[in-house]
């Protein structure tokens, strides 16, 4: 048996550097919010050429246009990426338009240009959407807590049923700091974006935490009816032992299906699946080494 | 011992039930049974919904733009915009399209499938064009010609039926009807026919043309004058008739020789002129009913620049006709009775009251000064969708493989089991989505994919207590059954924490964030279903103590 509790101050070291880290990211760099979120455009556009394309040619065209805040950005297999302030049908048009006559000529063979993608999204939109998503999140932490507590109310007795429940919620933020921490990051040195989808990932990885959690929370409740005799920390420890194995099973499973759509399932979700993949590995450390020891904690704390 | 003889039954009975319902959702889920198959109609019936980022499509989203109207009128003024634009996209021939209103006087249009976006966003984009026109003083209903292109049009005519009438006579001295008519018709349209017209009813061609044919002519003769119609002259053979009363048909040959008309010299002017008054002037429109018969009429209300304008146009038309058009169409054309300079106008017509309204409704959406304002749209092209819907399929059965070789190798027997039970449960999920149906995003794809790694979850939370229990030294088939028992409460408990997480995101989200929390929803009551039902049916079956002796397909290393 392996003693989790008994060394908890090193996984608290941990999580508290990992979280430190996390917010000296975010008040460095602080977010790379996506245009579903600020508003703007992204245009999506495959250039087959034999020359090398200029992405400052583009550029170019977009200042000629009056367009603000233009990015380009090669992805793969000929694909750019084009970024800018939200712009109209009419200016999104005259855009391609231009790009094309420019980069393409239309009497070498095997030269094209197909748009695959365009979204503009108005700032307004973005805007609700951010609000959305924020209330979404507290939503979902509102009721965690409520159904925790709900859920472990026979049980009162070392430690108040709320407790569970709270405990379980401390892990929650705990992940989702790290995450972020994780995006601010690699929003600097990467260009990964704060989306919706980043938000959706965001909230799967709640519920998958928080059932991680209560899988284990479940098994104290059992063994302190079946195991009297024993401490509360023994109880606890006992606990995180019998359900180790399951957590990192299940973990490990979503993350094969994860890692699979990561690597093969293109590029319009990679980034969502990676939000995933780390909130899994977070969310899978934070059930065993943090929720419980925090309860336990918490019982000491009483005393 | 009885007891476990009808148990054993049972078990046999749920495993066959199994079978029957996994056959079944394979029939549904596969695309194209043969017709040969019974019933094959109903199950090639299902196939899976594709949101708008697989198939290509997109998704508009428009303001409008209602500071100009009072807040009374803006619910119908909204139901307005969306019956114009209903009726636009209508015309685009694209299967399924969705057009509704939304919260703040938003208009969401989801366009799928492969089809011109940019002119689609131009033409739903057109604000709603009301026009006022009024006569055009160059309009004539007969084109004056200068003498010479009388003489030149009178000379043209006469030509032709003289031509007409040589025709005659070289059929009246024994020429074949079709092979003349091939050789000097001069309608296009049955010059490769030899002149035949095909059998048709009453009531298609012109009078003079139907008079020769239904009246004067009896089956194999031909007219002995040619026959003058708006076309030219005609000479023409009634060949056959067919059917009786109103399905009676007749087959006739022709030869056409045209003449030309003064519209031929003349380029015909329309009718109506426009003027500067158009539905940016209008303020609003409204039904009113005349207060003496009652009767329901349409009032507008310019605002100054278009009460101006409308007081000049009633001046200079006095007495005379006025048109206003709809999407060019003239919908009213109501005679100026006296000069208006109060900036109001009433249209008088013979309306009925949901006609009165409709009209009101339909001025009132076209008198928006920019009515709508595209604010979002995302598009997806199709080749694109298609590689993404290719790529995440291709993904989700390599993680699905890999999920198998793990439970395998780590569970042995039952994991072989619950890779058979999960298969079972991907295809019962595909039905849900299809017989629904869900609309698969590609983000809802992901949520699926996640769930099937998920479902494995209650297999393994099972197994590990399968496991403890063997490990006590408990005979086989009693673990199982303690397996379940002690693991339903933590599965039951943990995956309604991320069903509340699902139905908050359904709630909350956008479409593309509902898209994934709604398969992974489906996806985690099902495999909650099916691992009390499948997996637990199929280790049942397996676990009859003849299989205790060997613990290692159970992964167990027998410690006394």
């Amino acid at each position: 048996m392996i003693d989790f509790i008994g060394k908890s101050k090193y996984w608290f070291s941990l999580s508290g550097l990992l979280i430190l880290l996390s917010f000296i990211c975010l008040g460095l760099w602080g977010l790379n919010w996506g245009i579903d979120f600020t508003g703007g455009s992204l245009m999506e556009l495959e250039i087959k050429t034999t020359a090398v394309v200029d992405t400052n040619a583009i550029a170019n065209i977009a200042y000629e246009l009056e367009i603000k805040d233009i990015r380009v950005q090669p992805s793969s297999d000929d694909i750019y990426l084009i970024r800018m302030e939200a712009i109209g049908e009419e200016l999104h048009q005259q855009l391609l338009n231009k790009i094309e006559t420019t980069l393409i000529d239309p009497t070498v063979e095997g030269q094209s240009m197909i748009e695959h993608r365009f979204d503009s999204i108005g700032p307004v939109i973005g805007a609700e959407l951010k609000s959305k998503a924020f209330s979404a999140i507290a939503l979902v932490l509102l009721a965690i807590v409520l159904y925790i507590a709900l859920v472990f109310r026979k049980v009162s007795y070392p430690v108040a049923s709320w407790k569970y429940g709270i405990s379980a919620i401390i892990a929650l933020a705990h992940d989702i700091i790290i995450i972020v921490g994780v995006f601010s990051l690699l929003g600097r040195f990467a260009g990964y974006q704060v989306d919706s989808l980043f938000v959706t990932a965001l909230l799967t990885v709640m519920g998958f935490s928080v059932h991680d959690t209560i899988v284990t929370f479940d098994r104290v409740r059992e063994n302190l009816f079946h195991h009297q005799e024993l401490t509360y920390k023994q109880i606890v420890n006992k606990s995180i032992n019998e359900t180790v194995v399951r957590s990192l099973n299940t973990s490990i499973t979503t993350l094969f299906v994860l890692t699979a759509v990561y690597l093969f399932g293109g590029d319009t979700i990679e980034h969502f699946m990676l939000a995933l993949m780390c909130g899994i590995v977070i969310g899978t450390f934070s059930s065993i080494f943090l929720a419980s020891p925090l309860l336990y904690s918490w019982f000491k704390l009483r005393k | 011992m009885k007891a476990h003889i009808i148990s054993r039954k049972r078990i046999w009975m749920s495993f066959i039930a199994i079978v029957i319902l996994t056959f079944f959702c394979i029939l549904i889920v596969y695309p194209a049974i043969s017709d040969n198959f019974p019933g094959s109609s109903f199950f090639n019936r299902f196939v899976p919904k594709l949101g708008l980022d697989l198939q290509g499509g997109t998704h508009l989203v428009y303001q409008a733009d209602t500071s100009q109207i009072d807040n009374a009128d803006i619910e119908s003024a909204m139901e307005g915009v969306r019956e114009v634009v209903e009726r636009r996209v209508n015309t685009f021939g694209i299967a399924e399209p969705l057009v509704q209103t939304s919260s703040n006087n938003r208009l969401i249009i989801e366009l799928a499938g492969i089809f011109d976006i940019k002119a689609a966003i131009r033409q739903i984009g057109e604000t709603p064009l009301l026009e006022f026109k009024e006569q055009n003083p160059a309009y004539v209903a007969e084109p004056q010609l200068t003498p010479d292109q009388q003489i030149e049009l009178d000379t043209y005519n006469s030509d032709a039926l003289n031509r007409a009438k040589d025709l005659m006579s070289q059929l009246q001295a024994g020429a074949d009807f079709a092979t003349l008519a091939s050789e000097h018709t001069e309608d296009p349209g049955s010059q490769t026919t030899g002149g035949s017209l095909d059998y048709n009813p009453r009531g298609i061609f012109v009078p003079e043309f139907e008079q020769a044919i239904w009246e004067d002519l009896t089956i194999g003769q031909t007219t002995t004058e040619p026959v003058k119609t708006a076309f030219g002259y005609h000479i023409i053979k009634l060949e056959d008739k067919r059917g009786e009363g109103d399905t009676e048909e007749a087959l006739a040959r022709h030869i056409l020789i045209k003449t030309k008309s003064a519209y031929d010299f003349v380029q015909p002017s329309d009718q109506w002129m426009l003027t500067d008054l158009t539905g940016k002037n209008l303020t609003r429109a409204e039904v009113l009913f005349d207060p003496q018969t009652n009767e329901p009429q349409v009032g507008l209300v310019f605002d100054s620049e278009g009460k101006d304008l409308f007081g000049e146009i009633t001046e200079r038309n006095l007495g005379q006709p006025v048109a206003i058009f709809l999407d060019g169409v003239a919908i009213s054309i109501p005679t100026v009775q006296a000069k208006i300079t109060q900036g109001e106008a009433v249209i008088t017509g013979n309306f009925t009251l949901p006609d009165a309204k409709l009209l009101a409704q339909r001025l009132n959406a076209g008198a928006l000064p920019i009515p709508i304002e595209l604010i979002s749209q995302q598009t997806v092209g199709p080749t694109l969708g298609k590689i993404s819907l290719q790529k995440s399929l291709v993904a989700g059965m390599i993680g699905l493989i890999m999920i198998a070789l793990f439970m395998i190798a780590f569970y042995r027997l039952p994991g072989l089991l619950a890779v058979i039970a999960l298969i079972i449960y991907s295809i019962v999920a595909l039905v849900i989505f299809e017989a629904w149906p869900v609309t698969l995003t590609l983000a809802g794809v992901a949520g699926f994919i996640l769930s099937v790694g998920m479902a494995v979850d209650a297999n393994v939370l099972i197994f590990e207590r399968m496991r403890e229990e063997l490990r006590l030294g408990k005979p086989l088939s009693s673990a199982v059954e303690e397996g379940f028992t002690r693991a339903w409460a933590s599965i039951r408990d943990s995956n309604v924490s991320s069903l509340i997480t699902c139905l908050i995101l359904i709630w909350f989200g956008t479409s593309i964030i509902k898209g994934f929390a709604i398969t992974l929803g489906i996806g985690i009551l099902v495999s909650m279903f099916t691992a009390i039902t499948v997996t637990r049916t199929f280790l049942r079956l397996v676990a009859s103590n003849k299989l205790s002796k060997y613990l290692g397909l159970f992964n167990i290393k027998f410690k006394k």
